[in-house]
């Protein structure tokens, strides 16, 4: 949840108006969150009452690699909460984006683009990842409104990523280079093999018109930032026009939090020791050491 | 005067006078005192008032003679001053004091007309008995704590009181003393409260021609005190050592003028041997000192008390006296001390003095007290042997010292110090000789898609496969892993296939979001748990040094033997050999029909064996042989027979090894037996093979019989071991080119393009040692005992896979990858935690196979471990490593000597334990901290 917490500071001169609404009730609701930018295993939907399954189901379910079946869903989750950890780690400029409540296969973004044609552009994006992820497919980037672009399809808003990763390969391609692509395209235009022919034809052979084709569409990208999410999701990203009795606190949080990084530690006192003197590896090697004898 | 202290302030005599004019109290004070003034000078044999002779003589001479001098003073006289001074205290005491602090009219005139000296001097007249003593001692104690203006800052009041107190001292009557450390203590907190007062108190005593801070010095023989008056001394020397951390002349008294350091450490010696030499050892599964063992030892108690304070004053004292205290801790304690009770000549004894040194390290909270333990038990040499190669040795003993030894690695492991980690494990993994010079940059790879978690998971012995429990136990179903929160899952639907959910936006583009599959519930809990304890350790760790990345500190910088000392660096292969000898007493009950062990060890002892290693064994192997009788407070007669028993009947089930091994041992001489017997640790053999002294033929002979007895018991596993443990089989297929070319030079995952046999290429690594690669003799002994997992008991198995677990929660990339990465590529000397593993899977599943009963037994193991769950939950523990469930159904009874049994329910619960735990570094080792 923190990590939305982030984009205040950096959208501040676009819109210091994003806040992802639901984050708050469900941080209330499940406050034993740690405030890293990790997502946890889903809760149990409360109405998803424990079946017990009759005792003579199933034959022993194992998977190919000798694991029971069982822990598949696991080994999927913290594949995606570790792609999750990189995108963080990355600190992609002006892309953020945020796992969807109800499965772990869905991301919702957004991705600021600060200069260039399509400066100001503020665009909402969802990303599917295959679910034998990350054996399947390359994951699919679908902007919420097809914006005008050589790359996306002016029907559903689909990005051509498979452009870029034609085959999708375990442990050297992660979504956050996905992201990482999903902002050049805006700022390096290609029109070879596109999905929207005429935007590339246009920026072939009549730049101001394209020009001001890509300026109606990030005003029409923009006009719609307040709606509602396309999808009904309570962790879809969704703006809302700058409120201070809603806004104001969460703002103020966010930057104590920044100033005060060590609290969230309070509370749990453990604290380790150390008397190696840095660049040695000898115990107790550091100066302060108490002479012992 | 007692019956008036004793009265206090309850009998309403205060509220009497509040409606009394200030006066009049003067002018009643003032008529009280000239009434005892007359009767004072009719005794004085000088008849002044003015002059008063040298109070310190007198109190010099009274102190010493305590007799009346000048004749009895009359009963009724007595009684009168008795009552006046009564009166004049309690006017005393309700005097406020004047304006802008000036001192009221009473306290004027007390001041001024030297009452209270006077009034000392009196009773020195008389016959300074305890009673008096008492009486006095209660006056001031009345004045001081209740007094409404402050008192103690007029030397006409403190010098008599100082007289008092230093009359006081030598005391032996448990009254007095205990009215004296209550007094003491009242005034150090009005020293605390008003610091002040401090310059007085020294000045004071200078005025008696004493150097020495005379509170303080009189609360000294109390620290080690039981009950109310040794914790009120000790509470009354914390406040001054507070006081000390702000005052440099107290600091600098303490420490260069008093004995309270050495008093307190040699305190400790003193307690420490009044501590009883051999625990009674309530049960085979006793492992450590608890709160409610050590309540019913008072003598212990009494010991903590003091090591708490110790501890307190270390944390309050200023640096100096804690620096002294420190030190004396180390030398006067310590060393003399424990470490030759470490060193003792039992087992037992040895397993209590291990149990205590626990108990120590959980009672120490202070980093500089800590460290001072840790110091000693990382570099002090007994018989030139470190005291903690020492205690590693002892994890394979036989008996509970084992058990004990590994309680207290936990308690080290559980204290996340660098240092401890440094000495423990790191240092042998820092030069990275354990893996393949090509694995290096594996070392900190993150394991992004769980493959580590899903080798260890697929060690789970087929007997205890979720699919075999029957459901209280299988709790595989009881979860949804559906993300369709709105539509509630219809219960009936058990077929996986109709729960599928499709999202779809409406423009074709959709995406399974999640179906419903039955998860292992009680992984849930592993994975929280290991989350948890990451975490912490993260935290924890952040004090450290280093990262320990396989980079910082560099792979080049340990080099093992530099570091050393000059002078004090020993030869290796006493530590080695010293590591092993327990392996001895696995080897000695197969050699029934020779000649006895003991009298072989005894006709040729190695040289480089010390003496109480050797001592240890020859008792490890009395006790085994049934002949070891000590005095007559051994009691586990029937433990020890019963463990021969097993041990017999475990070595009929290696009856190949047994005679493979006898034949072999027939033809080596005596000197190299132990080396052989030792040997059997395959891990340990090459360790000994650079350092044994022996003959190159003899080397020879040697290493073939390892290979061949390492190659039997391997021999069944070995075939399904090979698929599991080939770490190359993992790497993927050469990739195809990367096409993205512009991520190339982001891409953050080093480990393309590296074969991993690489190594097998790159010729002349620089810098790399020539040494076996050794990952330490304290990973070894634990892999070496986890091995024996079957039948090791249970709580030995929960106490190693604990501590396993404990370390597994590192983050530091060296030790998590040697623990958890089962795609590292390791020398082939060095055994993996995986590799051990396998092999416990392996006898696991032989068992399973040889016994019909098997499974039964499982599940009456499982609710026996369940019910034992519970019943610690009941009990307010925490709850954690297994399933908790429903109350088990009529249960299959099971004998707890069916270790095989228990050990792969435990087996299958640890490796769930640690595939979480590699899960949740895979994602927690690598979230950015904030900066």
């Amino acid at each position: 949840f923190l990590f939305f917490w982030k984009i205040l500071p950096s959208s501040n001169h676009q819109r210091s108006d994003v806040e992802e609404q639901s984050g708050h009730r469900e941080q209330r609701a499940s406050p034993a969150r740690l405030p890293f930018g990790k997502k946890q295993l889903p809760p149990i939907p409360k109405n998803a009452a424990p079946i017990t399954k009759p005792a003579s189901t199933g034959t022993p379910a194992q998977s190919a690699n000798g694991t029971h079946a069982s822990y598949g869903p696991f080994y999927l989750e913290y594949s995606l909460l570790a792609e999750f950890t990189l995108v963080i780690k990355q600190k992609l400029p002006g892309i953020y984006v945020q796992p969807s409540y109800k499965s772990a296969l869905m991301w919702f973004g957004v991705i600021f683009i600060r200069h260039g044609l399509y400066q100001d552009g503020v665009f909402k994006f969802t990303v599917y990842i295959p679910d034998n992820y990350p054996d399947g497919e390359c994951p699919k980037l679908v902007f919420d409104i097809p914006v005008f672009h050589p790359l996306v399809d002016p029907v559903s808003g689909e990005l051509d990523v498979r452009r870029a990763f034609n085959k999708w390969r375990r442990n050297h391609n992660h979504i956050w280079q996905v992201l990482m692509y999903a902002r050049t395209v805006f700022y390096k235009i290609n029109t070879t093999e596109p999905l929207n022919p005429e935007a590339a034809v246009l920026y072939e052979k009549d730049v101001q018109l394209f020009k001001s084709k890509v300026v109606d569409s990030v005003k029409l990208c923009n006009s719609h930032l307040f709606d509602q999410p396309k999808i009904d999701d309570p962790y879809a990203i969704s703006f809302s026009p700058w409120n201070p009795a809603v806004h104001e606190e969460a703002k103020e949080r966010m930057f104590t939090y920044k100033r005060r990084p060590e609290d969230h530690h309070k509370g749990t006192q453990v604290s380790g020791l150390s008397w190696v003197k840095p660049g040695s590896t000898q115990p107790f090697s550091k100066d302060d050491s108490p002479p012992q004898s | 005067m007692a019956s008036m202290v004793a009265n206090g302030n309850q009998d309403g005599q205060s509220l009497v006078l509040k409606g009394v004019d200030p006066e009049t109290c003067m002018i009643v004070f003032k008529n009280h005192w000239a009434q005892v003034v007359k009767i004072l000078e009719k005794h004085d044999p000088l008849r002044s008032s003015s002059t008063l002779p040298s109070l310190s003589m007198i109190n010099h001479s009274a102190g010493s003679s305590g007799g009346p001098r000048f004749g009895p003073i009359p009963g009724d006289e007595a009684s009168a001053v008795q009552n006046y001074v009564e009166h004049m205290l309690f006017l005393l005491i309700e005097e406020g004091s004047g304006q802008a602090g000036a001192m009221g009219p009473i306290l004027e005139f007390v001041v001024m007309e030297n009452v209270m000296e006077r009034l000392f001097v009196w009773s020195l007249r008389r016959e300074f008995t305890d009673d008096m003593k008492l009486e006095q001692l209660k006056m001031y104690e009345m004045l001081v704590g209740q007094a409404h203006q402050p008192l103690l800052h007029h030397k006409p009041i403190l010098r008599p009181l100082m007289m008092l107190l230093s009359s006081c001292s030598g005391t032996v009557a448990p009254q007095v003393e205990g009215e004296l450390v209550l007094l003491l203590n009242q005034l150090c907190c009005v020293l605390a409260k008003d610091p002040s007062i401090l310059e007085l108190f020294f000045h004071t005593s200078e005025d008696q021609g004493a150097t020495n801070f005379l509170i303080f010095s009189l609360l000294i023989p109390f620290i080690h005190r039981e009950g109310t008056v040794g914790q009120q001394a000790r509470d009354a020397l914390l406040l001054i050592m507070s006081l000390s951390a702000e005052n440099n002349r107290v600091a600098k008294h303490i420490a260069e003028n008093t004995y309270f350091c050495p008093v307190l450490a040699t305190g400790l010696s003193g307690l420490y041997s009044s501590l009883p030499t051999k625990l009674e050892v309530p049960n085979e599964e006793w492992h450590c000192l608890h709160k409610e063992d050590w309540l019913q030892m008072p003598s212990l108690v009494q010991f903590l008390n003091s090591l708490e304070f110790c501890n307190a004053v270390i944390q309050v004292a200023h640096p100096d006296i804690r620096d002294q205290l420190v030190s004396y801790i180390y030398n006067g304690f310590l060393v003399p001390v424990l470490a030759p009770a470490l060193h003792k000549l039992t087992l037992e004894e040895v397993m209590t003095t291990t149990a205590y040194l626990d108990l120590f390290l959980r009672t120490v909270s202070e980093p500089a007290l800590l460290q001072t333990f840790l110091s000693f038990i990382l570099l002090h040499r007994h018989d030139s042997v470190h005291i903690l190669d020492t205690l590693v040795s002892r994890i394979n003993t036989p008996f509970q010292l084992g058990t004990v030894s590994l309680a207290l690695f936990r308690t080290l492991i559980g204290l996340y110090c660098e240092d401890v980690m440094l000495q423990l494990i790191l240092r042998y993994l820092i030069p990275c000789n354990h893996m393949m010079l090509s694995q290096r940059r594996v070392v900190g790879e993150r394991d992004c898609y769980s493959v580590s978690t899903a080798k260890i998971l697929a060690l789970t012995p087929s007997c205890c496969s979720p699919d075999h429990s029957p459901p209280p136990l299988r709790q595989l179903d009881s979860i949804l892993f559906s993300k369709g929160a709105e539509t509630p899952s219809n219960t009936s639907t058990t077929e996986e296939n109709d729960s599928f959910l499709e999202e779809d936006d409406g423009l074709g583009n959709s995406c399974t979001i999640g179906s419903e599959i039955y998860l292992d519930v009680s992984y849930l809990h592993y994975l929280y748990d290991a989350r948890l304890s990451i975490s912490s350790c993260i935290r924890a760790c952040q004090v450290w040094s280093a990262r320990y990345d396989g980079e910082d500190p560099p792979p080049e910088k340990y080099q093992p033997g530099v570091l050393e000392e000059p002078g004090l660096k020993k030869p290796p292969s006493i530590t080695q050999m010293e590591l092993e000898w327990d392996d001895s007493y696995d080897a000695c009950p197969v050699q029934t029909d020779e000649a006895p062990v003991e009298s072989k060890s005894a006709q040729q002892p190695p040289a480089e064996l010390p003496k109480h290693i050797q001592e240890m064994r020859k008792t490890a192997i009395m006790l085994v042989k049934g002949s070891y009788i000590e005095e007559n407070e051994f009691q586990d007669d029937v433990m020890v027979y019963n463990l021969v028993a097993k041990k017999d009947s475990r070595d009929v089930e290696r009856g190949r090894l047994k005679s493979n091994r006898s034949e072999s041992e027939e033809t080596q001489p005596g000197s190299a037996e132990v080396a052989l017997q030792n040997g059997l640790n395959f891990n340990s053999h090459l360790q000994i093979t650079t350092t044994a002294e022996s003959g190159d033929d003899l080397l020879a002979q040697y290493e073939e019989l390892i290979r061949t007895l390492d190659t039997e018991a391997v021999k069944k596993p070995n075939a399904d071991l090979k698929t599991p443990v080939t770490p190359a089989e993992e790497e993927e297929e050469e990739e195809d080119e990367m096409d993205f070319t512009s991520f190339s030079a982001e891409t953050p995952e080093p480990e393309k393009l590296q074969s991993p046999f690489g190594s097998k290429f790159v010729s002349g690594s620089a810098g790399r040692s020539h040494s076996a690669p050794f990952t330490g003799p304290f990973v070894s002994v634990l892999l070496s005992r986890l091995e024996n997992m079957p039948s090791n008991s249970l709580h030995v198995n929960l106490l190693l896979t604990g501590i396993l677990a404990k370390l597994a929660a590192y983050p530091q990339p060296l030790l998590r990858s040697f623990l958890l990465n089962t795609n590292l590529v390791f020398q082939p000397t060095v055994r993996s935690l995986y590799q051990v593993l396998a092999i416990v899977k392996n006898q696991i599943e032989e068992q399973a196979a040889t016994r019909k009963d098997f499974p039964e037994l499982i599940t009456a193991a499982q609710h026996w471990l369940l019910a034992r769950e519970t019943s610690f939950v009941a009990a307010g523990d925490d709850a954690g490593r297994m399933l908790k469930s429903s109350p088990p159904p009529k249960l299959r009874a099971i004998s707890l000597d069916r270790t095989e049994v228990f050990a792969a329910v435990l087996f299958t619960e640890f490796l769930k334990e640690l595939a979480a735990i590699a899960q949740e570094h895979s994602i927690l080792s690598y979230i950015p901290m904030e900066d």
